[in-house]
């Protein structure tokens, strides 16, 4: 299953990080438009 | 905090693009198109699909706002602009638009490398969500600092002058080398928007408590979503860091196949400005009433430590409550000491529905280190319920 992320900050990343930690079957796809990821904003 | 992208791909087994760059969410065909920065296309199938885009600063709608030398103040590319010009030295004064969350924090940044600062915004009351007590506090606090607040100025145009920037009002012309626009943010919802998704408050994309969107296989987290007010019931958009992060671990388990429902926010926030905490948490007394219930509100002055104990400061604290059903709305805490922490036993009052007699019996934790006997927060209420 491909689960696909639009933004790489804290939301994004924190979705990713625990639905790859969750399944690690699953296809995780972050798109970030910015060179930068989860910083504190 | 900068977490390089390497690292997510090579220990998490996350598949992160950077530099890329989504264009459409195509719902018929379930796939995400968009172009790198190079200008290569590409198209992504997905199953389940999270926005998270977050919110972008407000443009100040003005002429000039465009100059070299006008900033804005969001992702980490403006704050790494903004400081390389600043440690250039050529900067003496600068002119801050707007005084938010955002503007505060930058105008200590700013006097912290001895720039001088004006800070102007069209209302004429400073920080009116604020109980006008605290609010004095807030105003004095900056003034004391040597920042210039000028409360009901409408910029009409920002100009180049004389090597720098003036920003030009009716009655007055604010002169700088540098403006920062922190006129507020507003939800990145484009994408959701073009996609034909439901939008809500300040044009957020609409989720319910599982966070979905109104097509079940798109979520939405973060910035750029709604949330449920804890206290109103009601839809409301306030974007703060622990919802970002709490939606994103909600979104995670319910793609998993889990069902997690969030109960909402209570609108908790702080923030430093210079030596003060200012910290809030539920709703002000005009919020209270347009949410339609009857609002009261007290506002008492007390101490950081108990009275004998060396170090001791005010502390302001202002509490809402409904007359018609007892039940507290919202706190706000100022001092230079104890308001940050001490929002959250009000904020947990909040989520758990507390009437304002309920929470003036909590026991509360006292040592003179830390406060009177009987905590700011409890003297509140207990005026408060005198009111009721």
């Amino acid at each position: 299953m491909n689960f696909v992320v639009i933004g790489g900050d804290a939301a994004g990343m924190s979705a990713a990080s625990r639905a790859k930690r969750n399944r690690p079957d699953l296809n995780v796809i972050v798109f970030e438009q910015t060179r930068d990821v989860s910083y504190s904003a | 905090m900068v977490r390089r992208a390497e690292a997510f791909r090579a220990k998490q087994g996350i598949d992160l693009r950077t530099g890329h760059r989504v264009e459409v969410i195509d719902r018929k065909r379930r796939v995400v198109q968009g172009a790198t920065r190079e200008g290569q296309g590409f198209t992504q199938p997905y199953d389940r699909l999270l926005i998270a885009t977050g919110a972008a600063a407000v443009n100040p709608a003005l002429p000039g706002a465009d100059l070299p030398g006008v900033h804005r103040l969001k992702t980490l590319e403006d704050g790494r602009r903004i400081k390389a010009l600043l440690s250039g030295g050529g900067v003496r004064r600068v002119i801050v638009l707007g005084m938010g969350y955002v503007a505060m924090e930058m105008v200590e940044s700013l006097r912290a490398l001895d720039i001088e600062v004006d800070m102007l915004k069209p209302g004429p009351a400073f920080m009116p969500w604020l109980a006008p007590e605290l609010a004095s506090v807030v105003h004095a606090e900056l003034g004391a600092n040597g920042i210039g607040v000028h409360t009901g100025l409408r910029p009409q145009r920002i100009e180049a002058a004389g090597g720098g920037l003036a920003v030009v009002c009716p009655d007055a012309t604010l002169s700088g080398q540098m403006v920062l626009a922190a006129v507020g943010v507003a939800p990145r919802s484009g994408l959701a928007q073009e996609a034909g998704l439901a939008l809500s408050v300040a044009n957020s994309i609409a989720v319910d408590p599982t966070l979905r969107t109104s097509d079940p296989d798109i979520f939405g987290a973060g910035d750029c979503a709604d949330a449920y007010h804890v206290v109103t019931g009601r839809k409301t958009w306030i974007p703060l860091a622990l919802r970002a992060n709490r939606t994103g671990w909600a979104v995670a388990d319910n793609v998993c196949g889990e069902t997690v429902a969030l109960h909402g926010v209570a609108g908790t926030a702080v923030f430093r400005v210079f030596g003060l905490e200012v910290a809030r948490t539920g709703l002000n007394i005009a919020e209270a009433g347009e949410a339609g219930f009857e609002p009261v509100e007290a506002t008492i002055t007390s101490s950081t430590k108990a009275h004998s104990f060396p170090g001791a400061s005010a502390l302001w604290v202002s509490a809402v409550g409904d007359r018609k059903k007892g039940r507290l709305l919202g706190m706000q805490i100022v001092g230079r000491e104890g308001a940050a922490h001490r929002i959250n036993g009000a904020a947990v009052a909040l989520h758990a529905g507390l009437t304002v007699a309920q929470f003036f019996q909590a026991d509360l934790a006292y040592a003179p280190p830390f406060g009177p006997a009987w905590d700011p927060m409890l003297t509140c209420a207990g005026q408060l319920l005198k009111k009721m």
